[in-house]
C-alpha cells in the first residue's frame, strides 16, 4: 500500500472515471468529492471508481462516498465500484452503499449500464 | 364571526391542498439552500412578488448568511433580537414590504425579506395570514428535514457500530491465521486505524527500554507525525520480556481532527489483546512442534535403549537368574545385562547413569559397546573398569557419570570376580541367613580421571545362596508422603522371600515397590537382577 492517497481521473461523456490508490480516509474523501464537484456542473451522471489499489477505507471516507451517491441520486446518476477488496466490499455492504451504488466488472461494463 | 373573517376562512379552505403540496415540496429538500429556493418560489407564486431574499444564521454563527436571492445588504433589515417566536414587520419601505425573523427548531434563525407585489398593492389581511401559514409550513418542513438528517446520522452510526463489531470479529479470525509477524502487525495497525477513523498508527517493540522495531500505518510514515501529535491513544502488552506498544494518532472527522472516545480506547485494547493472543499462540505452536520433535527423538533413543537392555537372559546351568528394567521416562539411565562369556563364565552387570533422557541413553550405549569389546578380549575386571572410566570421562559432560557394578561368575565353581564403581552394594544372602554387602571398588565411571585405582573382590556363591543386584530406583522409590522405600525394607523383603524363584522374586519386589509408591509418580528407573545358585 502506498503511504499517500492518490488518484487519477478521466471525465468523458458525462462519466467520471477515477482510479484510487491508498487509504480512503478524510483527506482522500475530500479529494474524491472535490474532483466529483469539479465535474458536477458539467453534467456528470455516472461516476466509476476503481479501488484496485485501495485496500483500506474508514467511515469518514465512506461518508464522502455516500455524499457523492446522494448528489448523483438527485440528478438520477449512479456510482459504480470496480475491483473491490473483500474487506471493503463488506464495509460498503454493511454501511448500505449498495442500496444506491453498484458493483461493475469493468469500466466498459459500467459505462454500458 | 364577521363577514370579512368568514371570507378569509373560506378562501383559506380553498388553499388547503396548495398548503399541503407546499409542505411536501419543502420537506423533501435535500439542503437548507434547496429549501430556501423552494420557499422563495412559493412566495413568488402566491403573492406575485419578484424580490425574495432568504438569510440563515445557525446556532454558533452570529452572522447572517445569504442562502437565496441577490440582495446581500438586506441583512440590514434583519430583526436584531433574541426572541424565540416568529416576528414579522410590514411596509419597511418601497422595496421591502415584509421582513421575517423565524426562529427554527434547532435554535438557528431564518431571515426573509419580501419585495413589492407586481401590482404595487399592499399586503392584505388575507396575504398576511397566508404568509404566516407559509412560515409555519417552512418551520415544520425544516423540522422534518432536521429529523431526517438526524435519522440518517443515526443509521450511519448504527451501521458503523455493526461494522466495528464485524471488523473486530474478522480481525480476531484474520490475526490468528498469520504466521508472518510483519503481516500480523501491519494488519493489526490497519484494522485499528479503520475501526477508530485514525490517520496514523504505530506499533513499537522494545526490550529493556531499547526500541527494537517500529511498524507504521500507513507504511513508510515519518515517526515524527505520531510522536509530535497531541491527539493520540495507546495500549500495550508485554510478552517474553518484550514490550509491544500500540499508538493511534490523529482521529479524523469531517471537520478535521476529533477527540478519541472511550470506545476507541476499548477497540485499540481489543486489537492489542488479539495480537498478544496471536503471538502467544504462535509461540505455543512452535513449542509444541519442538516438543513433538523431542518426543520423536526420545522414542528413537528409547528404541535404541531397549536394544541394549536384554529381552531375555541366558540360561546359566545350575543357576536361576531373572532381571527387569522399568524406565521412569521414555529413555532411562539404568542398564543391566547378563552376558554369556563362554566356558561357563557369565558377566552380570548393573549400571545407573546420573540423569535421564537422550544424554543418559548415549552414555549407556557407550558403556554397553565398550563393555562387550573388553569382555570379548577377556580384559581383567579392574583393568577393564579403569579403561571404561577413561572412556566415559571423555564421552560425558562434567555432570554425567555412571555408577556400575560388574561380577564375572564362574558357573562351575560359583566364584565371583567383582568390581563396584560407586554403585549400591550387591547383597549376597548366605545359606545361614547372613546378608553380605559387597561394596569394594572405587568411584563412579566418568567422575574423575586421576588414575585412582579400582579394587576388585572375590566371593564364592554356594548352593541356595542368592545374589541381589539393583539400582537406587528400588530403595529410593517415593510414596505420596515423600517417604522412601528404603534399604531396610528392601533387605527385609530379600530375607522374607528367599524361597521364591528368581522370576517370582523379581516380579514380587517390583509389585511391592509399586504398592508402596501408590499414586506417586515413578521418580526413577527400577532395575534389578537376581541370581540363585540351585
Amino acid at each position: 500500500m502506498l503511504t499517500d492517497f492518490n488518484f487519477t481521473s478521466v471525465f468523458k461523456d458525462n462519466s467520471l472515471i477515477m482510479k484510487t490508490s491508498g487509504y480512503i480516509n478524510n483527506t482522500a474523501g475530500e479529494k474524491i468529492t472535490n474532483e466529483f464537484m469539479k465535474h458536477k456542473d458539467e453534467g456528470v451522471n455516472k461516476v466509476i471508481m476503481d479501488l484496485q489499489d485501495s485496500k483500506v477505507v474508514n467511515s469518514i471516507g465512506v461518508s464522502y462516498l455516500i455524499e457523492i451517491i446522494e448528489k448523483l441520486n438527485e440528478s438520477n446518476g449512479k456510482l459504480y465500484f470496480l475491483n473491490l477488496d473483500p474487506t471493503i466490499e463488506k464495509t460498503f455492504s454493511i454501511m448500505g452503499l449498495f442500496q444506491f451504488a453498484e458493483k461493475a466488472d469493468s469500466v466498459e461494463g459500467a459505462l454500458s449500464k | 364571526m364577521s363577514t370579512t373573517n368568514s371570507n378569509i376562512v373560506d378562501k383559506l379552505s380553498l388553499q388547503v391542498d396548495s398548503f399541503q403540496e407546499g409542505f411536501e415540496i419543502l420537506s423533501e429538500s435535500k439542503s437548507i439552500n434547496e429549501m430556501a429556493k423552494q420557499f422563495a418560489t412559493l412566495l413568488r407564486g402566491n403573492f406575485l412578488v419578484t424580490d425574495v431574499n432568504l438569510f440563515y444564521k445557525n446556532v454558533s454563527n452570529s452572522t447572517w448568511e445569504m442562502i437565496y436571492g441577490n440582495k446581500e445588504n438586506y441583512t440590514k433589515w434583519m430583526i436584531v433580537n433574541n426572541s424565540s417566536s416568529m416576528q414579522i414587520e410590514y411596509d419597511l419601505n418601497e422595496d421591502v414590504k415584509a421582513c421575517v425573523n423565524l426562529p427554527l427548531v434547532d435554535k438557528s434563525v431564518m431571515g426573509i425579506t419580501i419585495g413589492a407585489k407586481l401590482d404595487k398593492s399592499d399586503f392584505t389581511d388575507f396575504d398576511k395570514i397566508t404568509l404566516q401559514i407559509f412560515l409555519q409550513l417552512l418551520d415544520n418542513a425544516y423540522q422534518s428535514v432536521i429529523n431526517r438528517q438526524k435519522e440518517k446520522k443515526l443509521i450511519f452510526e448504527l451501521n458503523q457500530r455493526v461494522l466495528q463489531l464485524n471488523n473486530l470479529i474478522d480481525t480476531g479470525i484474520d490475526l490468528s491465521k498469520f504466521e508472518n509477524r510483519q503481516l500480523l502487525f501491519q494488519l493489526a495497525l490497519q484494522r485499528a486505524a479503520v475501526l477508530t477513523d485514525t490517520s496514523h498508527a504505530l506499533i513499537g517493540i522494545s526490550k529493556d527500554e531499547e526500541t527494537l522495531e517500529e511498524i507504521f500505518f500507513p507504511p513508510g510514515l515519518d515517526s515524527s507525525i505520531i510522536n509530535e501529535s497531541e491527539n493520540k491513544i495507546s495500549a500495550s502488552f508485554s510478552y517474553q520480556e518484550k514490550e509491544y506498544n500500540f499508538t493511534l494518532a490523529n482521529k479524523e472527522s469531517r471537520t478535521g481532527v476529533a477527540e478519541y472516545t472511550d470506545l476507541d480506547k476499548l477497540l485499540l485494547e481489543a486489537i492489542a489483546r488479539q495480537v498478544n493472543a496471536a503471538i502467544e499462540n504462535e509461540f505455543l505452536h512452535e513449542q509444541s512442534l519442538i516438543k513433538e520433535r523431542i518426543e520423536q527423538e526420545l522414542n528413537v533413543a528409547a528404541s535404541i535403549q531397549q536394544k541394549v537392555i536384554p529381552q531375555e537372559l541366558p540360561k546359566i546351568p545350575g543357576y536361576d537368574v531373572a532381571g527387569i528394567n522399568i524406565p521412569s521416562r521414555e529413555v532411562g539411565g539404568d542398564y543391566y545385562d547378563c552376558i554369556d562369556l563362554g566356558d561357563n563364565r557369565f558377566a552380570l552387570v548393573m549400571a545407573d547413569v546420573a540423569g535421564k533422557g537422550i544424554a543418559a541413553s548415549l552414555l549407556v550405549n557407550t558403556l554397553n559397546a565398550s563393555l562387550y569389546a573388553y569382555l570379548d578380549n577377556k580384559t581383567p575386571l579392574v583393568e577393564m573398569t579403569e579403561k571404561l572410566n577413561k572412556i566415559i570421562f571423555n564421552a560425558s559432560p562434567s555432570d554425567k557419570f555412571i555408577t556400575y557394578f560388574i561380577t564375572i561368575l564362574d558357573a562351575k565353581t560359583g566364584e565371583l570376580d567383582i568390581v563396584n564403581a560407586g554403585h549400591n552394594p550387591m547383597l549376597l544372602l548366605r545359606e545361614n541367613g547372613t546378608m553380605q554387602k559387597i561394596e569394594a571398588g572405587g568411584l563412579g565411571l566418568g567422575m574423575f580421571d586421576f588414575g585412582l585405582p579400582y579394587e576388585g573382590e572375590k566371593q564364592t556363591i554356594k548352593t541356595n545362596e542368592r545374589l541381589l543386584l539393583y539400582t537406587d530406583g528400588i530403595p529410593e522409590a517415593m510414596n505420596e508422603n515423600e517417604e522412601e522405600y528404603s534399604d531396610e525394607r528392601m533387605e527385609e523383603f530379600f530375607l522374607l522371600n528367599k524361597t521364591k524363584t528368581a522370576q517370582e522374586f523379581v516380579d514380587k519386589i517390583v509389585n511391592d515397590v509399586k504398592s508402596f509408591a501408590g499414586n506417586a509418580e515413578q521418580s526413577d528407573d527400577i532395575t534389578t537382577m537376581y541370581l540363585i545358585k540351585k
